[in-house]
């Protein structure tokens, strides 16, 4: 054991004394084995969100994948693949313009990179559009009838306002009996109270309706109704009033014939008679595991936008030197484009996952 | 330092684009030929994860430069695949197997208790109001 120490420090002596000092580690610089350490945690922490949504995927029997009801466009996601190739391409010329000391052309394959990141978030906000605007939302999409019906009669009952011109009501008339006990000047409140009670008045007819409605949900007297029922021609996830008025008259419809309204007909109904009061209600439709769906797929595309941002934050802060872009940045360059090039391996993996299978 | 060109020879990237692009082009139209109609959804995940495959190996090898690395690549990633292998090995007996019935079962409880509310109140002021008997008497 001695021994064995003894000559390590001889060795240890003889480095000092004979070669130039000792480096120790890896013959990296010291900032690309941090980025890489990184990117083997950023492996970790996107291979959770992809590993469980492979296994929630195989387990829920029924998933959805109907590009009509999920709104998932091929087109966009192929396309963001090619964008963001191409800017691993640019950012890769940019790390060899650097090498080569050729600092203009360095920040113009930057530039190009910056660019095409800006396109991939434009044509990913156009997709999250599309998801907010059909309710695709974790936690907003009916998973059976008896929740879609649920979704209508709270919609319906919100759309009338009933609920909070009634309380303003009601806090009126606390603050007048209050302002009464003290024996304060009540006429102006008492104006505004007959104005609020106008306003309910005008509402309570239109809400009744609506009570109506719900307490059949609640009894389970009425169906859905949905055209989508009858085959797959129907296009799913838009307003089921809107297909029923387009696709079937209505006194096709085998409910109808059987003397029995459903909530479809219903809306209809309600949307011929008080259209500015119930124009934005729509019948949804239920999509089984729709949500888990949705949160599956705001997690890992959400996550990796914001990778994108912080990329592009790289990126401007390089361009931000200018022509002082020199040697000196050339590992801040090589780590830029790892992490880049890992934002584009993310994506390499969730475009079949999300967009294909 | 001084040989860090040595280290990474130049690499044909566009070369390495092209393979690229053509691999999401073949993965565009495993989606259009619909491989899950002609065979299962089987065959048509296997065919596009293994597409992605070979494109994050390009991406690694020769954008990332792995190829022209040395031997710690291998200690700073390979227990990473540890995770992504255990992670959905482990949840897949409870998770992937049997979750689920064929019906969904989560039930919208709070919307339900909503709409109990309303009957309620809506069968109270009929009361108070001394109107006739509300149809739905059974509420309360």
């Amino acid at each position: 054991m001695e021994t064995v120490q003894n000559g390590l420090e001889e060795e240890l002596m003889s480095h000092q004394s004979g070669h130039p000092p000792l480096k120790m580690g890896i013959d990296i610089p010291n900032g690309k084995l941090g980025m890489w350490l990184f990117l083997g945690t950023e492996i970790m922490f996107f291979t959770a969100f992809i590993g469980s949504y492979i296994v929630l995927r195989i387990g829920s029997e029924g998933w959805p994948t109907d590009t009509n009801v999920t709104h998932i466009r091929i087109w966009a996601g192929g396309t963001n693949t090619f964008v963001l190739i191409c800017s691993s391409v640019a950012v890769v010329f940019a790390l060899e313009g650097m090498r080569s000391k050729n600092f203009q052309l360095a920040r113009k394959w930057l530039f190009v990179t910056l660019i095409l990141s800006f396109v991939f978030l434009g044509i990913k906000s156009y997709e999250y559009y599309g998801k907010f605007d059909h309710n695709i939302l974790p936690g907003r999409i009916p998973e059976t009838n008896s929740q879609a019906l649920a979704f209508t009669a709270r919609d319906l009952r919100a759309a009338t306002g009933i609920d909070p011109q009634t309380e303003k009501l009601k806090r009126m008339e606390t603050q007048m009996a209050e302002l009464q006990k003290k024996g304060g000047k009540t006429e102006l409140l008492q104006k505004r109270i007959d104005a609020q009670k106008k306003v309910v008045d005008e509402i309570t007819p239109i809400a009744n309706k609506v009570v109506a409605i719900n307490d059949r949900v609640k009894a389970g007297t009425i169906e859905l109704g949905l055209a989508a029922e009858h085959g797959k021609d129907a296009p799913q996830g838009h307003s089921a009033a809107e297909t029923s008025d387009t696709k079937k008259p209505a006194t096709e419809h085998p409910a109808q014939e059987a003397g029995k309204s459903t909530m479809v007909t219903e809306v209809a109904r309600l949307h011929k008679e008080n259209p500015e009061v119930f124009g934005s209600v729509q019948v949804p439709h239920p999509i089984k595991y729709g949500n888990l769906f949705a949160s599956c797929y705001f997690i890992m595309t959400g996550f990796h936008a914001i990778h994108v941002l912080v990329g592009m934050a790289m990126f401007i802060l390089l361009l931000s030197y200018g022509s002082k872009l020199s040697s000196q940045h050339e590992v801040f360059v090589e780590n830029a484009g790892l992490y880049w090039h890992f934002v584009d391996l993310v994506w390499i993996f969730l475009f079949p996952l999300l967009y294909i299978i | 330092m001084t040989d860090e060109h040595n280290d990474h020879p130049h690499v044909a990237y566009w070369r390495i684009f092209g393979y690229l692009c053509i691999f999401t082009v073949a993965s565009v139209i495993a989606d259009v030929m619909d491989l899950k109609a002609m065979y299962n959804i089987t065959v048509l995940s296997a065919v596009v994860l293994l597409i992605s495959c070979f494109k994050a190996s390009y991406v690694l090898r020769y954008f990332m430069h792995l190829k022209f690395e040395g031997g710690w690549k291998y200690i700073i990633l390979l227990p990473t695949v540890v995770l992504a292998l255990a992670l959905p090995f482990a949840l897949a007996s409870d998770i992937g197997i049997h979750y689920y019935d064929v019906e969904v079962p989560q039930q919208n409880t709070l919307l339900e208790k909503e709409i109990e509310q309303i009957a309620e109140q809506k069968a109270e002021d009929e009361h108070h109001h001394g109107d006739e008997p509300a149809e739905h008497g059974g509420g309360h």
